[in-house]
């Protein structure tokens, strides 16, 4: 059973890619008031409405980080409720390993995905370029092939 | 897609006061490094050249960068699989 709480990052970058459904592979998926906020600042995925989740309040005292408002939310979530913080932020990442926090982001789902038997390989490798060439998510092109290179190996 | 290039072309010409050759040449250039960078730190991810190397050629920070990626890519990846 995995229980994550998603920050901004992979919502943005999955549907990007038009996968955003894909965050159902997660068994109990929470997102903070406050990055849900920071989705409505732009325009929430309509996908968004296909998958079940739970709108969770934060309480974000003691975690003093140097993360925007929706990173340090759902990382005060993940931390309180024991469960996997979603982020594609490098700086959330190091925040979250710090405070013994799982942390994994847009590509720990697609593979997630394959491994559930929601996407073929070749679908999933094909996903994982797509997150490199054709969303915001900063990612060197090299480094996704070594991820799909490590896919191949199962 | 060939129309917005040709449009923001114009658009950096007039705003730098320059002519758009000259922004084409730039802008050949920097497409060039980027394809550079990305080539040496694919031969670096590969182990096909070592860390100092690829240092060398390509800068310490983007090095550094790439290995925290990679780190976190190949976490993820092996998260997926098991999770």
């Amino acid at each position: 059973m995995i229980l994550a709480v998603a920050d901004t990052g992979p919502i943005i970058h999955l549907d990007e890619i038009g996968v955003l459904e894909l965050l159902s592979v997660i068994d109990e998926v929470l997102i903070p008031q406050t990055v849900y906020q920071e989705l409505e600042a732009g325009t929430i995925p309509p996908a968004l409405e296909s998958i079940e989740y739970e709108l969770v309040e934060a309480d974000v005292t003691g975690h003093d980080v140097d993360l925007d408002p929706g990173e340090t939310a759902a990382l005060a979530v993940a931390s309180e409720r024991t469960a996997v913080l979603l982020t594609d932020d490098l700086a959330a990442r190091d925040a979250a390993n710090a405070r013994d926090v799982e942390v994994h982001g847009s590509i720990g789902i697609i593979v997630l995905a394959y491994s559930r038997g929601e996407l073929a390989k070749s679908e999933a490798a094909k996903l994982m370029r797509a997150l490199q060439a054709e969303t915001s998510l900063f990612i060197t092109d090299a480094v996704v092939e070594r991820g799909i290179a490590l896919l191949d190996e199962t | 897609m060939a129309t917005d290039l040709t449009e923001r072309v114009q658009e950096i010409a007039e705003a730098r006061g320059i002519p758009e050759s000259e922004i084409l040449e730039q802008a050949l250039e920097r497409g060039v490094e980027d394809l550079w960078v990305d080539l040496v730190l694919s031969r670096y991810v590969n182990d096909e050249i070592d860390r100092e190397t690829a240092i060398d050629l390509v800068g310490r920070d983007r090095v550094k960068r790439a290995e925290r990626e990679l780190q976190t890519v190949e976490d993820d990846v092996r998260w997926g699989l098991s999770a």
